[in-house]
């Protein structure tokens, strides 16, 4: 490729990826962006949801020119039971003031535009390349090899923006396989409709946006969600659950037949009717969260992104949290080159201190305990969507019943599900994961 | 537990854009012995999102890459065999996202 020797490499260009090249090309370095998609995007996969902050934080202006489909102003939190389900929606017109919180985005177009700030900040960047494995010199990382003639690249520090699978780091030893438990598998289809139907079925104006999260039956039992978002004039739908879950479904149940399921609830079915699906897409997510999280630095490399399981999956936060390791990663490398400082372990563990610093390890650390939690505790996701759904039906059902009666029954039913030491020992080990 | 629906994955791959490295796919399955004897479960035939791995009658399992969506489930889930040989596709080769 070529002979010259680089500050850093970037292999990959998602957020994490484009974010530390962007950060290190700003600040004068020689920074070389490897992507092997046909172009930045073509290999990304998110739900998604776009959190400004992380973003503002490297491109304040982002918002004039970067590709947004709706700011969100409701939230809806559902709990499905098999035809019907129990809800909270937010909206509030404080999420319709400038400067927008959240947006829904498509990755494929937001990924290209990210791109083209990181190559007019002036890092260069090379698509349709893979890397294969990194160029090792002992235990120093000293650049990649990619799958072109004379691929062999040389760097001060490689920063691995790879994505989950991590592949890279894996193939270096710098840590093992991935575990099915500490990773969910998402699959997701997008449909289109005419945006006028879309505002009018969302109850929304031009712009507005509705995200839908839902969890219960529609996992079958599996550690999982689901969700709905509004884009311009597409709906995105998908749904996700734990990889090990999936392996130990007894029903042998496909993901895309799960996707189905949700499609046909009675409750969706209806917003999105008559969507034309346009794309099917499968993706990783890395949700084993604090204790998952491998080894993010070493002699002459980092870690960024979901490479690094770089998620708070307890609130749907990814892509931030990839921003914001890419910036920091970067921002390491350029006090460390400044101070004329080799790029070693020694050095780039301010990396992990900045990364403790902030709210990615706080929050990260704030949910240790959720991934046990959830994994050891099914009844979250087969019992209680069951038993809400049945209560609220109770309720609201008129049929000459005391209220009294009503309430006893519903107490009955959770008592008989559960026991009281069962509600008590689950509102307990709640409280502690959330806490 | 609600009953099964029958889903033609086919057609929703056929809305995904793909350019397929001919001869040349990027996940093998090591020893198609160790997927007829020693696994029982054949997992990787119903997780794959893309039905990339088909149970045939014998017990053997068989492997087409050109529908893959590069998710990587079938490398983690194969963890008492590692039967699976991943590598990501050559650059620009294999699923290509539209939307994302």
């Amino acid at each position: 490729m070529s002979n010259e020797k680089f500050d850093a490499i970037v292999v990959g260009a998602g957020p994490s990826g484009n974010t530390a090249a962007y950060t290190l090309a700003k600040a004068g370095l020689k920074v070389l962006q490897i992507e092997r998609g046909e172009y930045p995007g073509s290999k990304n996969v998110q739900g998604a949801i776009l959190y400004a902050d992380a973003l503002e934080k490297v491109i304040p202006d982002f918002r004039d020119d970067a590709p947004l489909e709706r700011h969100i102003i409701e939230q809806r939190i559902w709990v499905l039971d098999d035809n019907s389900f129990v809800g909270t929606h937010h909206r509030s017109e404080d999420f319709n003031k400038p400067p927008y919180n959240r947006y829904t985005i498509i990755r494929a177009q937001f990924d290209k535009w990210f791109s083209s700030k990181v190559r007019e900040a002036g890092a260069l960047l090379i698509c349709e390349t893979t890397v294969e494995e990194l160029l090792m010199d002992g235990d120093r990382c000293i650049g990649v090899r990619c799958d072109r003639q004379g691929g062999e690249v040389y760097a001060d520090v490689v920063i691995l923006a790879d994505g989950v699978n991590s592949t890279l780091a894996r193939k270096a030893g710098f840590h093992g396989e991935i575990q099915a438990k500490n990773v969910a598998l998402a699959v997701k289809e997008i449909l289109f409709l005419p945006e006028e139907v879309l505002q009018q079925r969302f109850n929304i104006g031009e712009d507005e946006g509705v995200v839908i999260e839902m969890m219960g039956s529609v996992t079958e039992g599996m550690v999982g969600t689901a969700f709905l978002y509004t884009n311009k004039e597409s709906l995105t739908i998908g749904v996700g659950c734990m990889l090990s879950d999936f392996k130990a479904n007894p029903a042998r149940t496909a993901p895309y037949a799960l996707l189905e399921k949700l499609k046909r609830h009675p409750s969706i079915a209806p917003l999105i009717a008559g969507g034309e699906m346009k794309e099917y897409c499968a993706h990783l997510i890395p949700e084993g969260g604090f204790h998952a999280v491998p080894q993010v630095y070493g002699n002459g490399w980092m870690i960024v992104g979901d490479s690094g399981g770089f998620v708070n999956a307890v609130h749907r936060e990814g892509s931030n949290l990839a921003m914001t390791t890419g910036r920091l990663a970067a921002e390491t490398v350029i006090a460390a080159k400044a101070a004329g400082q080799d790029l070693n372990a020694r050095t780039l563990k301010a990396y992990k201190t900045a990364l403790d610093g902030s709210f990615v390890m706080k929050d990260l650390h704030k949910y240790r305990d959720m991934p046990e939690v959830l994994h050891t505790s099914p009844q979250f996701f087969t019992q209680y969507p069951g038993l809400v759904n049945r209560a609220a039906k109770t309720m609201f059902t008129v049929d000459g019943i005391d209220k009294k009666a009503k309430e006893k029954e519903i107490l009955g039913s959770f008592k008989a599900t559960r026991r009281w030491g069962g509600l008590v020992g689950d509102a307990f080990k709640l409280w502690r994961a959330f806490r | 537990m609600t009953a099964a629906i029958h889903v033609n994955v086919e057609e929703k791959l056929f809305q995904n854009r793909y350019k397929v490295d001919h001869g040349r796919p990027h996940i093998r399955i090591k020893d198609a012995d160790v997927c007829s004897n020693d696994c029982e479960a054949q997992s990787c035939t119903y997780v794959c999102p893309a039905s990339c791995y088909k149970a045939e009658g014998n017990r053997t399992v068989t492997l087409i890459t050109d529908g893959c969506l590069e998710c990587g489930s079938c490398r983690v889930i194969c963890t008492e065999h590692m039967n699976v040989a991943w590598e990501y596709p050559r650059g620009g080769h294999g699923i290509l996202f539209k939307f994302g």
